[in-house]
C-alpha cells in the first residue's frame, strides 16, 4: 500500500452528477419492462408458449407479449424468413418506436438453417436489419430462450444493445440489400432517412447510392380512406 | 407403363367396379389396384372424356388435387388428376405425360372447379399452361421473378447462392480450436450438394 499514492488516478469533470444516474436508472428499468412481439414465422414458435407461461414464466423477468408492434420493445423472430414474409417483417420492424431490439431465434435466421438451399428463404436476417441478438438452436428450448432474453436485458442495461442506431446510421447498406432481394421498386411506408434525422444519428452511411434510387421512385404515402357505415351498393 | 401390383387389368375387365366406364375410354387401363384406389394410365386427349364419364356415371365429384412431375430426362411432365367419390369410396389417379415442350395441356375447370387452384399453382410451380384454366396469374411466389422453382432444371443453390448471403461465422472459440489443429472438419461453404467431387 506504500504506492498508492503514485497510482494515477484519472478525475473525469462531470457538469451534471445526476445525468448519468437518470441514465443508468433509466437503462434499468427499460431493461425490466420488455414488451415483446413475437413474429411466429416458423416452427420456433412452438417453444414460446412454453417460455411465456407458467412454467418457465417469461413475465416473472418482465417480458411480456404485446399485441401491437408500435408498442413493442423487441421483435423476435421465430424461424425461418421467407422472402415474403421478410418485406413484413422489415415493415414491422420499422413500425416499432426506438429504441427497439431484434432477436433471431433458431438456426433459420442465422442461416437460412436447414433451408439453405431454399429460393425463397432468406438466409441472414441481419443482412436486412440489425438483429441484437440469435438464439441458435433448431429449435432452441425454453431455457435457452430465457437466457438469450437475459442476456438481451443485461445488455440493454449496460447499454451495449445499440444496434437500432445502425439502422439509422447505416440505413444506405440495409436498404441495399432489401433493393437485391425485393426489386428497385421496394418502398416502405416509413421515411427512415427522416427518423434518422431525428434521432440525430443521421451519419455519412445512411444515404447513398441506393437510398437515392429509393428517392426517384418514392411514392407519398396516402391516407387512408375513412369510412363510415358500408359502401352503397349501385 | 408396367403394373406395380398384381396383374395388369384391362379397360373391359369385369371384375373391376371401373371397368365399365374404361371401356369407353380409348387407351385407359388400369395399371395398380387396391383396396379403394385405382391408378389409371391414359393418352392425354382421353383425360376429359375420364373425369367427365367418372364424374357422371360414378359420382367422382371431388377432384382432390392436381400433382405434377417433371421427368426431364424423357422430356415429358406427368400430371396426375386425382378424384375421389363418395358413393364408391374409392379414389382414382388419373395419370398421364404430356410433351415438356411446349408445355401445354387443357384445363378441367368446367369439369371440377377447383380445379382452378390446381392448374395456377402447377403454372407457377413448373411454368406449365393451362388452357382455358380462368386465371394464369401468380399465385403464391407474387414476387418471384425466377423461372418455375419446381422444374428440375432449376438450379435452387445457384440461386441461392447469387441472392444471399452466407453468415460470416468464426467465433473466438472456434479460432482457437483451429490453432490448436481442430475445429470444424468440412466447412459450411465447403459442404454444399453441388460442390461434393
Amino acid at each position: 500500500m506504500k504506492d498508492l499514492p503514485e497510482i494515477p488516478v484519472a478525475v473525469t469533470p462531470r457538469t451534471n452528477p445526476f445525468a448519468r444516474v437518470f441514465d443508468e436508472i433509466t437503462a434499468f428499468c427499460r431493461s425490466r419492462s420488455m414488451f415483446m412481439l413475437h413474429y411466429c414465422t416458423g416452427c420456433g414458435a412452438i417453444e414460446l408458449p412454453p417460455a411465456m407461461t407458467s412454467r418457465f414464466d417469461m413475465e416473472r423477468l418482465g417480458i411480456q407479449p404485446m399485441v401491437s408492434p408500435r408498442q413493442a420493445d423487441i421483435l423476435l423472430i421465430t424461424g425461418y424468413v421467407s422472402v415474403k414474409t421478410l418485406k413484413r417483417v422489415i415493415l414491422t420492424y420499422e413500425q416499432m418506436a426506438s429504441p427497439k431490439y431484434v432477436i433471431g431465434i433458431c438456426s433459420c435466421t442465422v442461416n437460412g438453417g436447414m433451408y439453405w438451399q431454399s429460393y425463397a428463404t432468406a438466409k441472414k436476417l441481419n443482412d436486412y436489419m440489425p438483429v441484437d441478438m440469435y438464439i441458435a438452436g433448431c429449435m432452441p428450448r425454453p431455457e435457452a430462450v430465457i437466457e438469450g432474453l437475459r442476456g438481451l436485458m443485461e445488455r440493454v442495461r449496460t447499454g451495449e444493445a445499440s444496434s437500432w442506431e445502425d439502422y439509422y446510421r447505416r440505413y444506405d447498406y440495409y436498404l441495399g440489400n432489401q433493393q437485391r432481394l425485393f426489386g428497385e421498386a421496394w418502398q416502405t411506408p416509413t421515411n427512415v432517412i427522416q427518423e434518422a434525422e431525428h434521432y440525430g444519428l443521421a451519419g455519412p452511411e445512411t444515404e447513398g447510392e441506393h437510398t437515392a434510387l429509393l428517392r426517384q421512385h418514392q411514392r407519398p404515402l396516402e391516407p387512408l380512406e375513412m369510412r363510415i357505415g358500408l359502401k352503397e351498393r349501385v | 407403363m408396367l403394373p406395380r401390383q398384381g396383374q395388369a387389368m384391362t379397360a373391359g375387365d369385369p371384375s373391376t367396379a371401373l371397368g365399365p366406364i374404361l371401356r369407353d375410354v380409348e387407351g385407359a387401363r388400369i395399371t395398380s389396384t387396391r383396396a379403394r384406389r385405382s391408378r389409371v394410365d391414359l393418352p392425354a386427349d382421353a383425360l376429359p372424356a375420364l373425369l367427365e364419364l367418372l364424374k357422371g356415371r360414378a359420382g367422382f365429384v371431388h377432384l382432390s388435387a392436381i400433382s405434377c412431375v417433371d421427368w426431364m430426362d424423357e422430356g415429358q411432365f406427368e400430371l396426375v388428376y386425382h378424384v375421389w367419390s363418395y358413393e364408391m369410396s374409392m379414389m382414382v389417379s388419373a395419370h398421364i405425360r404430356i410433351p415438356r415442350e411446349p408445355g401445354v395441356y387443357l384445363s378441367v375447370y368446367d369439369l371440377y372447379h377447383p380445379a382452378g387452384f390446381f392448374e395456377r399453382d402447377i403454372h407457377e410451380m413448373y411454368g406449365l399452361y393451362f388452357e382455358g384454366s380462368p386465371d394464369m396469374e401468380k399465385f403464391i411466389l407474387t414476387e418471384w421473378d425466377g423461372p418455375p422453382p419446381m422444374r428440375k432444371d432449376f438450379d435452387s443453390e445457384a440461386w441461392v447462392n447469387d441472392h444471399f448471403d452466407w453468415q460470416d461465422y468464426r467465433p473466438d472459440w472456434l479460432k482457437e480450436l483451429e490453432e490448436d489443429g481442430g475445429g470444424v472438419a468440412i466447412r459450411p461453404d465447403e459442404q454444399r450438394f453441388s460442390r461434393r467431387k
